[in-house]
């Protein structure tokens, strides 16, 4: 069991998506925005974030640039699942995988909750 | 590409990407309460069917933009009653608004005679702008979740709309968010998540009819809504 902070702004979705986490045994922190992630990962410090990119008011860039900015948020796995299609990052993925430490995308419209949960799991036992 | 009298373009392929992104949230929900049900045996097949009917009327009210856009001469204004208008927006709304954790409020206390309008380009309009407001609102992380549908006099007319307690309902939050929609998939960063489809299907439809969507304060809650001109000759009547 792992401590996963989910940051997804659709209510509707978030629910679903933490029922799918919880189903695999994992504890769920739910936000809507980067500003209450913050605080959320201060408090529960988590083992792994899923990441929704289009947030409302702080993008999920803006996001990653703050919690990695501390030191001890730096090695924990970021999992981006989002509506942006991974193709509008070709040009700055060894941003988003080298220094702000995304270690997989998966595109949402694709993604099913077994590959979710398959893909945690994956990126939870690589760093273990 | 319909145009307005003055040439500006009304209907746009930017508005048309922007219902296309917005039609993805709900058959993505769709596609995963399906599959939650196939995994637990327990489907909910209420929120997937109100989800189904929020996608479609998305889909109308664009269609009605269209449709009035392209053909203005068959335009049908006829003595509507705001109250009316929004008594049955919040009807429309109301399945979204509980799906959401939002609290639906009906003000319409006072007197307000009626006006010359379009009943259901008005209802389609403040249906569209409610269920992009209800939908972004939860993800501003705003302790208060209540969405008002009020109307009032203001110097300009009657004004009808939906107010929240989030400053971010601004005109320069539309006027950004007008200018964006060719470059961003986010153009309403600050209100919407999403492409705020609904707020431009609204701003279609309005100018359709001769009508503005604008920014307007009501007590002390901030809104967006369209002010509209009291039917005098019809109230005598």
């Amino acid at each position: 069991m792992a401590d996963i902070l989910l940051i997804e702004p659709d209510r509707l979705l978030a629910d679903t998506y933490l029922q799918a986490l919880a189903m695999a045994g994992h504890s769920v922190g739910v936000c809507v925005g980067a500003q209450a992630a913050i605080m959320v990962a201060d408090q529960t410090k988590p083992d792994l974030v899923v990441l929704e990119l289009q947030l409302t008011s702080h993008s999920g860039i803006e996001f990653l640039y703050e919690f990695r900015s501390y030191p001890e948020w730096q090695k924990i796995p970021v999992v981006v699942q989002s509506h942006v299609p991974v193709t509008e990052f070709a040009d700055s993925w060894d941003l988003l995988n080298k220094e702000l430490g995304v270690v997989a995308y998966l595109y949402k419209p694709q993604t099913s909750l077994d590959k979710l949960v398959k893909t945690v799991n994956q990126q939870l036992a690589v760093k273990a | 590409m319909a145009r307005n009298e003055g040439g500006s373009p009304i209907l746009s392929q930017q508005l048309l990407l922007g219902v296309a992104e917005e039609l993805k949230l709900p058959l993505l929900q769709i596609a995963r309460q399906a599959e939650q049900g196939r995994l637990t045996g327990q489907t909910d097949l209420r929120l997937i069917q109100e989800t189904a009917d929020g996608a479609l009327r998305l889909l109308d009210n664009y269609a009605l933009g269209v449709r009035l856009a392209l053909d203005p001469e068959h335009l049908a204004l006829e003595s509507v009653s705001v109250s009316s208008v929004l008594y049955n927006t919040g009807q429309q709304l109301d399945a979204l608004a509980k799906n959401y954790g939002v609290e639906l409020e009906l003000n319409i206390a006072g007197r307000f005679g009626p006006v010359l309008a379009h009943r259901q380009g008005l209802e389609a309009a403040l249906v569209s702008l409610g269920a992009a407001l209800i939908e972004g609102l939860p993800a501003q992380d705003s302790p208060q979740l209540k969405l008002q549908l009020a109307t009032h006099r203001s110097r300009y007319g009657i004004v009808a709309g939906l107010y929240a307690d989030t400053k971010q309902l601004s005109s320069q939050a539309l006027q950004s968010g007008r200018r964006l929609q060719r470059r961003s998939r986010q153009p309403l960063v600050n209100l919407s998540h999403t492409s705020g489809a609904g707020v431009f299907v609204a701003d279609t439809i309005l100018k359709a009819m001769d009508l503005h969507l604008v920014a307007s304060r009501h007590h002390r809650l901030y809104g967006l809504g369209t002010v509209l001109q009291p039917n005098n000759q019809l109230h005598l009547v």
